[in-house]
């Protein structure tokens, strides 16, 4: 294997310094026992993150986020996987035209989107409800799951799927025990990308959230319109831990580089 | 009667012909290898008679009963593809054991079979090994085994060896034979190297643009090529230009055969370079190069009949120089007459 020399290894660990920095500043701020963002900041304190059991609403924007970006994610993988299947291997007519509609979502800039979709659910009467958001994050989250479950159709080997029909296997069973299990790199990575874009929409979501339906982050957005104190600090801090146990999890089971990268020893 | 049995088998994709009428049968326990450069139409009959590409016209019949309207999965057929496919997520027991999973056979006589199918490809201890594990030619195994273990009514091999290296290949070609003499599967060989189709098939069936060219024994198929495709294709081979008297004779040069069904006027012959011999007289040859190749010579001349190739023996005697003049002659069982207008 060839290594770095000195100068690459020096910029390597600026870029990763440069990318890292926030987040590290974010946590190390959420400890300050001051009511004001501060750094350097005098000892540890928990006195902010205990300052978030004081606001329920937050807590509540948490669970409501999470259950939000479950179900979009969900249902955007279970579009994906039959559309992607479709795509990487039948030339049908449409079918260009089908890709750009399922990435479009990505082109179209969220503050667009958040607009046309406040209008089109109060147009349809579930403006406010949790449907509708749940739906304007289905659309939102598409492009990523189709992503990651394409590429890892593409890779597919027919003949294996052949090899299971020849065996006796019927159309059901060669999906559920050969084409699922091949492509499950993709469907995992992609329904993990979906979930976490979804979970930290803001640009659309503000349009749409109603004060029933608030997420995590308007909730936040809402927050430091008022003040700014460390207690966004602390929430931001738990956050990155808890997405950060999520992928330490992920690797344990699949391998990160496995999923995202899509080589890998598997 | 025959036990697969093709009868007028077409597909055209478009407006290309990718097999055309085409009609063969096969005996049980046989081993046919469909041989041909790409593009002949071999991989697409074999895929016909899988069941994964739709027949436009004909039939295939398997013990008399017509597979047209049997789905691909019902077949029972077993097969090795050029990649293996195997499945990655499985362990080599596990890929073996799948298509009895898929038959339902209980779980006892599924391990027993299993186990009985790796030890039949010399596999025995690979059971909970992961393809990726594994060497190209254990992965081959697997894949035989795996095909061989649902008892299939007919083995088809999409160019099954020819992931490997040459030695291996060797090797797996005399194991592949002897397999299948011991299973007495009826085999079908779909393959583009001729070395391979001679060395493991009762019948080879020869084909180019879709069509069958010949139809026969391997020794049978290069001894007496029909066409100058199959002689080209098959082995080396000489074409040299004659003229038949029209009472049974035919003068190539100097040298002067008795060749039956020669008719009379210009004629082309095939002789293979080993048939070809250095005499005290015959046809009048110069050599131009000569390469030597262990057990043998290999010989360029230019002849009075156009340039020919012919082997020599390594036996110790001398051999002709570059530049030498040599008199060739041969047999006239050692010549097959090719239908006219041919040149290769």
């Amino acid at each position: 294997m060839r290594r770095n020399g000195p100068a690459a290894l020096v910029f390597h660990a600026l870029f990763v310094l440069f990318m890292l920095a926030p987040l590290l500043i974010v946590c190390i701020v959420a400890f300050t026992p001051e009511g004001y963002l501060s750094l350097p900041t005098r000892g540890p304190s928990l006195r902010w993150f205990r300052a978030i059991l004081n606001y329920p609403e937050f807590v509540r924007a948490f669970w409501d986020s999470l259950w939000l970006a479950a179900l979009s994610s969900t249902v955007a993988i279970l579009l994906a996987v039959p559309a992607a299947l479709a795509i990487a291997r039948y030339r049908f007519p449409g079918r260009e035209a089908m890709t750009t509609l399922f990435m479009s979502p990505l082109m179209v800039p969220h503050v667009v989107l958040g607009i046309a979709f406040l209008r089109f659910f109060t147009q349809i009467g579930i403006s406010g409800t949790f449907t509708g958001l749940v739906l304007s994050h289905i659309i939102v989250v598409i492009p990523f799951a189709l992503r990651l479950v394409l590429a890892a159709s593409y890779g597919i080997d027919r003949r294996i799927e052949h090899a299971a029909i020849s065996l006796g296997a019927d159309t059901a069973t060669v999906f559920r025990r050969v084409t699922l299990p091949l492509i499950l790199p993709g469907v995992v990575s992609g329904w993990l990308l979906a979930a976490i874009n979804s979970f930290d929409e803001v640009t659309m979501t503000v349009f749409i959230a109603s004060p029933a339906t608030v997420t995590l982050p308007v909730r936040m957005f809402l927050y430091i319109q008022d003040n700014i104190d460390p207690l966004i600090a602390a929430v931001s801090a738990c956050l990155i831990v808890m997405t950060a146990l999520l992928l330490l999890a992920l690797d344990r089971l699949f391998g990160l580089d496995r999923l995202f990268v899509g080589s890998g020893k598997g | 009667m025959s036990h697969l049995v093709l009868d007028g088998l077409t597909k055209r994709f478009g407006s290309f012909t990718a097999v055309e009428a085409m009609d063969l049968s096969v005996e049980r326990g046989e081993f046919v290898s469909l041989l041909g450069p790409s593009g002949c139409g071999k991989t697409t009959t074999l895929q016909m008679i899988a069941g994964f590409v739709p027949v436009d016209s004909g039939t295939i019949r398997l013990d008399g009963s017509d597979l047209g309207p049997v789905a691909p999965n019902r077949r029972g057929l077993g097969i090795v593809f050029q990649s293996y496919a195997l499945f990655p997520h499985m362990t080599v027991a596990e890929n073996i054991a799948f298509g009895l999973e898929m038959r339902d056979v209980p779980r006892a006589e599924r391990d027993a079979r299993t186990r009985a199918a790796m030890e039949l490809v010399g596999l025995k201890g690979f059971a909970d090994r992961y393809p990726r594990r594994m060497s190209g030619g254990q992965q081959q195994r697997v894949a035989l085994a795996r095909a061989l273990v649902i008892r299939p009514a007919l083995l088809l091999l999409d160019e099954p060896l020819s992931n490997l290296d040459a030695k291996l290949r060797e090797e797996m070609q005399g194991e592949l034979r002897q397999i299948q003499r011991s299973v007495g599967t009826t085999t079908i060989l779909v393959t583009h190297d001729q070395h391979e189709a001679m060395a493991l098939s009762d019948r080879i069936v020869l084909m180019n643009q879709g069509r069958i060219e010949q139809i026969g024994a391997p020794d049978a198929v290069y001894d007496r090529p029909a066409s100058a495709f199959v002689a080209s294709f098959l082995g080396k081979t000489n074409v040299l230009r004659g003229t038949a008297d029209g009472r049974g004779a035919v003068a190539i040069g100097d040298l002067v055969l008795a060749l039956a069904g020669a008719g009379s006027g210009p004629v082309q012959l095939a002789v293979r370079p080993e048939r070809l011999v250095l005499a005290e007289q015959g046809l009048g040859a110069r050599i131009t190069s000569r390469v030597f190749q262990g057990t043998h010579w290999l010989l360029g001349a230019e002849s009075a009949a156009g340039p020919v190739m012919l082997m020599r023996a390594n036996d110790g005697l001398p051999v002709p120089k570059e530049g030498e003049a040599v008199h060739l002659r041969f047999a006239p069982a050692d010549a097959a007459l090719l239908p006219g207008g041919v040149s290769a």
